[in-house]
């Protein structure tokens, strides 16, 4: 084809958008490939996005589509219809919700407004390749020329895969989120969770919902609407699930937790999406070829902190430094320019955190933090709370909560492995 | 009706169809997913069954039965297929899922 | 020579499985996306198929407000060479009939073509009006459920399909056919044609100043037609009745089944 581009980036989620963004008000020649019908029509994520790197990477955030700053934490450890629940409130002002679908259409139009050049509805199948390095995208028929080539196809990398950089995706690499969002009358959040208008609150939860499978629970509020959904890691799925999927998440909506919050509400949707799992697993070999960066989930950078995950902020941000890195490559396009990109990201905050919370997949993989754990603390509490004459000592209640569950060296084995990961 | 009826009547799980009818696709009439099922019945845990959110698979006896319109192209099918059964593309032209508050 | 081909298509909203609230028993509509009315994809991939034989050029025409520009990027991403958008607010409102009559208009204006290709019907509204409309304004020999189309230069040799029979229409031209539906499978978007979709936009917009019509004839205002009211057919939930047996016998209690529901 006779266009040419200097950059072409595939994908239009925020890893692409932020590319295509940053390139085009560096003056950059960019096409923006988006499979979807528009931009966020393919995307979903649970509902907390941190705000200060998008900040960076995109100017007039406070132009987003966002619906409430969150205020409020909860941390839920459930045992069948026991629970414990931690709250947290602060000033907040750090992470919003909104859809990503919206945020997602919004950062792509940012893209747009400064230049680049999108083009949906259209599929990317595999790398250029000519001379051994990437010279530009193949969809179907059709070729398209590029210095310089932005993978941020997301976790589902099949362009990757067919390039043959990174091995097949396999249970280990990902863990797999359903979520139900639900319509609540206007003015419910406010009353339900005590929160002001643009206010709203993060929930996370484990235990007993995942079927004693590595996983977990969260729950947002946008602004007249719930987020409620289940994640489960596939590694151990493959051969433990108890029960439909769909069983799980639709038990949570009527279960103990958020029955009385959504049931009046109507269900607006109902979708799914794979996360990055196991990061050692999913990181390809590098992040930069010849000819080519990898971004976003992509390139496996979404951090699991054990009670929040990150992957948008991050996604965004690389994708900003994907752009630099390409402006300080001075049209010298090898790998070893473009290793800027990989240094960059691996100083910057997202490497840092990667590596932090990189033990925390380590943890999850711990059967007894979904099964005995979450028995022992809903069964000490119950002890402790629910008498009617003579109630329990802490050390009674605890070591008739743990009688038969875990032994008392493998408590603290467990807990000195959660201190050090966490 | 008396509020604990209501109440127990909003208690009860909506079916997966009605669940995934609030959803809006374009169905490409080409399936972007392609099953081999002879090789499903060897398969032992068929993971496909309980993990596609969208129970695009169902069993039937020793079988499994595939429709792929109600796919929201998560891609789990593929990841947890034990025998490489799955030939799995993404729709293309836009078609498919088209996720609107997610 | 080849042939000048115009397709009208519909952008509309994606209804194929829109819920009804169960409060208020409406439709809900809230952030439905729009697409190409599916019924004119066949009629677009018609139209390319016969371009692609004999040469000429395939131009769309839309009515419809201006977002309707993703579903023209759409079909020019099929192949379409060219598209115009008649939109304007005096069109807003507008029955079949006012709606033929701008198409119609928008088809003189544009002057110089072959053969007019429309869909079958609309998923919206299904009433498959407006190409026998346009043909009349225009005065144009019409066939319906066409699944075929031979140019001979001075005319076309349509196939049309009818549920009992199929018949061969010799036409002069120009003429205007109406694909039928599923008879072809319209083809995909591919990255040639929507990077050109998107580079060059080869769109145009037409406004009532361009065909400078009577504001009585169009819109709202040139719409006899009065929809007294709308009713939906209720929702029967699923009987989820699983026939046991051999494939002979379950197809014999299935069949009997539905008997007994005087479904057949
Ligand atoms: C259940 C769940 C909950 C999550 N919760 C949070 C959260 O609360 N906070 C948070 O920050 N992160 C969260 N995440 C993570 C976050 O959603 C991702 O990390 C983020 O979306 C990654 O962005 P990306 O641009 O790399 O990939 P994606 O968002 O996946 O975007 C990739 C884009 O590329 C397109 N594409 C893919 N392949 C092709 C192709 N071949 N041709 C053309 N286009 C293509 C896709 O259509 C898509 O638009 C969650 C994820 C899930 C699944
Ligand atoms: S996992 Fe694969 S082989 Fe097993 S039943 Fe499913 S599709 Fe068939
Ligand atoms: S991609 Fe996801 S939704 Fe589609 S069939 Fe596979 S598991 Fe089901």
């Amino acid at each position: 084809m006779g266009d040419r581009f200097d950059v072409v980036v595939i994908g239009a989620g925020p890893a692409g958008s932020s590319a295509a963004y940053n390139l085009a008000k560096r003056g950059f020649k960019v096409a923006l490939i988006e499979r979807g019908r528009k931009p966020g029509s393919k995307n979903m994520f649970g509902g907390r996005v941190y705000a200060k790197p998008l900040e960076e990477a995109f100017d007039g955030l406070d132009k987003a589509p966002i619906h409430r700053w969150v205020v409020k934490e909860r941390l839920s450890i459930v045992n069948g219809e026991e629970y414990v629940t931690l709250e947290y409130s602060g000033s907040g002002g750090k992470s919003f919700t909104t859809y990503l679908t919206d945020l997602t259409d919004w950062m792509a139009s940012k893209a747009v407004d400064a230049g680049a050049t999108l083009i949906t509805e259209v599929v990317v199948d595999r790398l250029l390749i000519r001379d051994g390095r990437v010279a530009g995208i193949v969809s179907g028929s059709d070729e398209l020329e590029a210095d310089v080539v932005v993978d941020a196809e997301g976790v589902n990398r099949l362009v990757l895969e067919k390039s043959g950089l990174v091995e097949r995706l396999t249970p280990r690499h990902v863990a797999l989120g359903v979520k139900e969002v639900i319509k609540v009358e206007k003015g419910d959040i406010e009353k339900f969770f005590g929160l002001g208008e643009d206010e709203g609150l993060a929930w996370v939860f484990m235990g007993s919902v995942s079927d004693g499978l590595p996983g977990g629970g969260f729950f947002y509020t946008n602004r007249d609407s719930l987020s409620l959904g289940l994640v489960i890691y596939l590694e151990k799925a493959v051969e433990g699930m108890k029960r439909h999927i769909y069983d799980m998440v639709e038990d949570l909506r009527i279960g103990p937790l958020f029955s009385k919050y959504v049931e009046n509400g109507r269900v607006m949707e109902y979708s799914a999406h794979m996360i990055p799992a196991d990061p050692r697993a999913i990181r390809p070999p590098r992040l930069v070829w010849d000819g080519l960066l990898v971004t976003g989930d992509a390139a496996g950078l979404l951090i699991n902190m054990g009670y929040t995950y990150r992957g948008v902020d991050t996604a965004a941000y690389s994708g900003m430094l994907a752009a630099k890195a390409i402006e300080e490559a001075e049209g010298d396009y090898s790998a070893s320019s473009l290793k800027r990109y990989e240094e960059m990201l691996m100083k910057s905050y997202v490497g840092r955190d990667l590596e932090k919370f990189k033990g925390v997949h380590d943890l999850y993989m711990n059967p007894r933090l979904f099964k005995e754990y979450p028995i022992l603390l809903t069964g000490l509490l119950r002890r402790l709370y629910e008498f009617d004459y003579g109630g329990y000592r802490l050390s009674e209640a605890f070591s008739e909560a743990r009688r038969g569950l875990v032994s008392l060296p493998r408590i603290i084995l467990d807990l000195l492995e959660v201190y050090r990961k966490l | 009706m008396s509020s604990q009826a209501a109440g127990e009547r909003k208690r009860r799980k909506i079916r997966l169809e009605d669940l995934l009818n609030n959803n809006i696709w374009d169905v490409d009439p080409r399936p972007h997913i392609r099953l081999d099922t002879s090789k499903c019945r060897d398969c032992n845990y068929k993971p496909c069954v309980l993990l596609c959110p969208t129970g695009c698979y169902t069993t039937h006896g020793d079988d499994v039965l595939f429709s792929y319109e109600g796919c929201v192209e998560c891609g789990t099918c593929r990841v947890v297929c034990p025998e490489e059964a799955i030939t799995w593309e993404y729709p293309r032209s836009g078609r498919g899922i088209h996720f609107r508050f997610s | 020579m080849g042939l000048d081909i115009i397709v009208g298509i519909k952008y509309v909203p994606n209804t194929t499985n829109v819920n009804i609230d169960p409060k208020t028993g409406t439709l809900v509509r809230e952030g439905v996306p729009s697409v190409v009315n599916p019924h004119d994809l066949v009629a677009v991939e018609l139209a390319l198929r016969l371009r692609d034989r004999y040469g000429g050029s395939v131009t769309a025409i839309s009515m419809a407000p201006p977002h309707a520009v993703a579903g023209l990027e759409h079909v020019l991403g099929m192949g379409v060479d060219r598209a115009i958008l008649v939109s304007d607010r005096v069109f807003a409102g507008a029955d079949t009939l006012a709606t033929s009559y701008v198409l119609a208009k928008t088809i003189e204006r544009i002057g110089r073509y072959d053969l007019i290709v429309m869909g079958q019907e609309t998923i919206d509204s299904s009433t498959g009006h407006i190409g026998a409309q346009v043909a009349s304004w225009l005065d144009l020999p019409y066939v319906y459920y066409a699944i075929e189309v031979e140019y001979t230069g001075d005319g076309f040799i349509v196939t049309r399909e009818l549920e009992d029979r199929i018949e061969k229409y010799r036409l002069s031209k120009p003429a205007l056919i109406s694909a039928k539906m599923y008879s072809l499978e319209p083809r995909q978007v591919t990255l040639r044609d929507k990077l050109r979709a998107v580079l060059e936009r080869p769109i145009e917009t037409w406004s009532n100043k361009d065909l400078g019509l009577d504001p009585n004839c169009v819109g709202l205002r040139g719409s006899p037609t009065i929809v007294s009211k709308v009713e939906f057919t209720p929702k029967v939930p699923r009987k989820n009745i699983i026939f046991e047996g051999d494939l002979r016998e379950a197809v014999r209690k299935l069949v009997q089944a539905l008997v007994e529901e005087g479904v057949i």
